[in-house]
């Protein structure tokens, strides 16, 4: 983590558009769609590379993507508002694994509606986590206090999960497994109703932050803190619902990821880096951001794998990321400080 | 100013990964004669470090409640427990403090990089490691005095995989000719390959390709196996850790390719309890060249049903492991007849265990770089949802299925 993600949030919750008042061309956007695209048929016809591969590579990049995505989006709207920087993400991302997996192991619930049920409860989870522990510091303007206690609170999930798990790979079975093909390539079920979920979860949040008053309060909070007290919103009651939405996020992020994952207490934390990549790639508290920013990472990944085996495509996912905060160092979706 | 904050949270990440789980220490009193355990018991491979340390801990109950070491007037054996947290430098000040409290020999660790500094400690310590898994060549080629290992090491497992595998087609009437292979990065993947690859193609098979992938932040592995399967191969041999080769049948059975056997070689899945059932359809008629306990052995049936009943999970190979190395140890005390660690050393380095807990050739003999003379690699496969021993002939619970479609 650099200083870029240390630093208070300038950025708004629903990006670039509001700041200036006026809705800004979607040049950003098409320019990185055509930048994909152009890389993509680049690899097509001189990649060398056999086409269905490519296919194949392409489409388990979005899939993967899309996961990414859904995990990012929590941690970036955390970080929006509040202006934690969640090290908890990955390890509250397992603890909804978990909670899915007793719901499907002991209770006999399906998967994907053992996801809806684990919703509230990790909603309601961060609630407490903020009133209860971070509220305070944030309050305080603390920067270091809420990492710590962040850190402190994935260590503490990650060990009472052990204790209460043991550290063998758990399974959960799916109710939809099983793959179809499109286009010479195999997608799976479960992970493109992952896929679908993220878009989904997106979608809604930035309907929530746009179209509701609710939203409205997030981001006049997100904006200015103490204007936004003044005008009477409840400050702390906004920090509370905003870090239970992000942990709600992963409520769905863990649901949906779990029928294809093995189930370790430690599974989560390899998607904090990622997660933590996307949000400062995409533009610091941007939900657009985190999706084409998830989006772009797992591409990069997968199709870089078919190039650079084994470690070599986590290193073409830095570099892209190195490249992209140099020309823009506020990220895709970010705004200029 | 926030470089600093950086710094404090590194450093309170330190310090708070250093308070959770510390493992609490064997007495080593004049009475009792402590061995040293060091396995990670917390972190990412947490499951099978308790495992191994259980199965440590039910070989010290066994041979106290069969009267302690005779030789030395029956005095008991103790287990103090070290946590690795799977880190290499966490388990060499696990094994320096375990020595410290007295240990007379360490077993451990699980992983490859761990076990080569906790190596170097017992070396400096002149205490000996008796290693239950850790399986790169490199361990042993340091010329260490006080370091032995009981299964078989990477290269050894890579030859005897392919020769297994070359074997077994054959025997089915269905010759390999060609494989591709899928590994997990680094030197356990590597090195494994690397003998796999020399020995198949001395003996006409050729490898097609070579897929490698990471391992971190693997978890789609359909691109791979796609690549791997892109040159037609016979068969798909594999090898890496649990969760990603689970993705990898997974992606197999996904794809359908034509192919004659998906193969383990040192797989941490394929022939692993948890696997017929994590894995469903996909893992049916997975075939595995690993190491693995006697299954067909009475004793070794006996102590994975106490070990169950004890600890309430079924006892891997892994485990078993585990038990022997103490085994070892504590067969080398009673020859000994003393608990100084030279001695036991050289009880080791001597040592014949006629009958091991593990499918292996012969008796558990050591040569003079500390490796297993007789440690093998037998073939299994996943078989109506029950992991069978099926090659060679001395060791089957089962026949094998092949081709293995």
């Amino acid at each position: 983590m650099t200083d870029t993600t240390t630093s208070p949030p300038e950025t708004q919750p629903d990006d670039g558009k509001t700041r200036s008042g006026r809705p800004s061309l979607p040049l950003l956007p098409l320019g990185i769609v055509g930048a994909v695209v152009v890389a993509l048929l680049l690899v097509y016809t001189v990649g060398g590379k056999d086409s269905g591969l490519v296919t194949q590579s392409i489409v388990t990049g979005l899939l993967l993507g899309g996961v990414y995505a859904l995990v990012s989006v929590g941690l970036t709207l955390i970080f929006g508002v509040l202006g934690i920087v969640n090290f908890a993400q990955g390890a509250m991302l397992t603890l909804a694994m978990y909670l899915v997996y007793q719901m499907v192991d002991a209770g006999g619930i399906p998967v994907y509606v053992a996801t809806l049920l684990a919703i509230p409860v990790m909603f309601l989870f961060g609630v407490l986590v903020q009133a209860a522990l971070l509220n305070k510091l944030t309050m305080a303007d603390n920067e270091e206090g809420p990492l710590l206690v962040t850190l402190g609170l994935s260590l503490l999930i990650v060990n009472v999960l052990l204790m209460i798990f043991g550290g063998r790979p758990k399974r959960v079975p799916s109710s939809v497994e099983g793959s179809f093909e499109v286009l010479d390539a195999i997608v799976s079920w479960e992970r493109l109703i992952a896929f679908a979920g993220a878009l989904l979860v997106a979608g809604a949040l930035t309907l929530i932050l746009r179209g509701t008053s609710f939203g409205l309060s997030i981001r006049a909070v997100s904006a200015n803190t103490q204007g936004a007290s003044l005008v009477g919103i409840d400050v702390r009651r906004i920090y509370a619902m905003t870090f239970g939405i992000g942990s709600a996020c992963v409520a769905v992020a863990g649901g949906l990821m779990v029928p294809f994952l093995s189930l370790t207490p430690t599974v989560g934390e390899q998607f904090t880096i990622l997660a933590f990549v996307i949000v400062v790639l995409g533009g610091l508290g941007s939900v657009k951001g985190a999706v084409v920013g998830g989006l772009v990472i797992g591409l990069v990944q997968t199709v870089g794998a078919l190039y650079l085996p084994g470690t070599g495509s986590l290193i073409l996912v830095f570099a892209v990321f190195v490249l992209v905060l140099f020309f823009r160092p506020q990220g895709i979706f970010g705004v200029k400080q | 100013m926030k470089k600093v904050s950086l710094a404090a949270v590194l450093a309170a990440g330190t310090v708070a990964l250093a308070a959770c789980g510390s493992g609490s220490s064997g007495s080593g009193s004049d009475g009792d004669i402590m061995i040293g355990s060091v396995h990670p018991l917390t972190g990412a491979l947490a499951g099978v470090g308790a495992l191994m340390n259980d199965g440590a801990k039910l070989a010290v109950e066994d041979v106290n409640a069969d009267g302690g070491i005779e030789s030395l007037d029956g005095r008991k054996l103790t287990l103090g427990e070290g946590d690795s947290k799977g880190a290499a430098d966490t388990g060499q000040s696990e094994a320096q403090r375990l020595i410290s409290d007295g240990a007379v020999a360490l077993v451990g660790t699980y992983q490859s990089d761990v076990t080569a500094n906790v190596s170097a400690v017992a070396e400096r310590s002149r205490v000996p490691l008796v290693i239950d898994v850790a399986v790169d060549d490199s361990i042993l080629e340091q010329g260490y005095k006080n370091t032995f290992r009981i299964q078989p090491d990477a290269t050894s497992m890579g030859a005897d995989g392919a020769d297994d595998l070359i074997a077994l087609a054959e025997a089915n009437g269905k010759p390999v000719k060609t494989v591709s292979y899928i590994h997990i990065e680094g030197a356990f993947g590597q090195s494994v390959f690397d003998a796999f690859k020399e020995q198949a193609e001395s003996q006409g098979v050729q490898v097609l390709k070579e897929v490698t992938y990471p391992g971190t932040n693997f978890t789609d592995a359909t691109t791979q196996v796609r690549e791997a399967a892109a040159g037609n191969p016979d068969v798909i041999v594999a090898t890496g850790y649990y969760p990603d080769q689970l993705l990898v049948a997974q992606a197999v059975k996904a794809l359908d390719p034509d192919i004659d056997a998906l193969y383990g070689v040192a797989n941490g899945a394929f022939d692993d309890g948890s696997f017929p059932n994590d894995a469903g359809a996909a893992g049916e008629n997975v075939l595995s060249a690993n190491y693995h306990y006697g299954a067909t052995n009475d004793e070794v049936a006996d102590i994975r049903k106490r070990f169950e009943a004890e600890f309430g999970r079924p006892m891997e190979t892994a485990s078993v492991l585990s038990y022997q190395a103490v085994m070892v140890i504590a067969q080398a005390l009673e020859e000994a007849g003393s608990d100084d660690p030279e001695d036991v050393r050289d009880a080791i380095a001597e040592i014949e265990v006629e009958d091991p807990l593990l499918a292996f050739d012969g008796p558990i003999t050591f040569d003079e770089t500390g490796q297993n003379e007789n440690a093998t690699v037998i073939v299994m496969q996943t078989k109506k949802g029950k992991v069978e021993q099926v090659f060679p002939d001395e060791f089957t619970t089962s026949e094998p299925v092949y081709p293995a479609k």
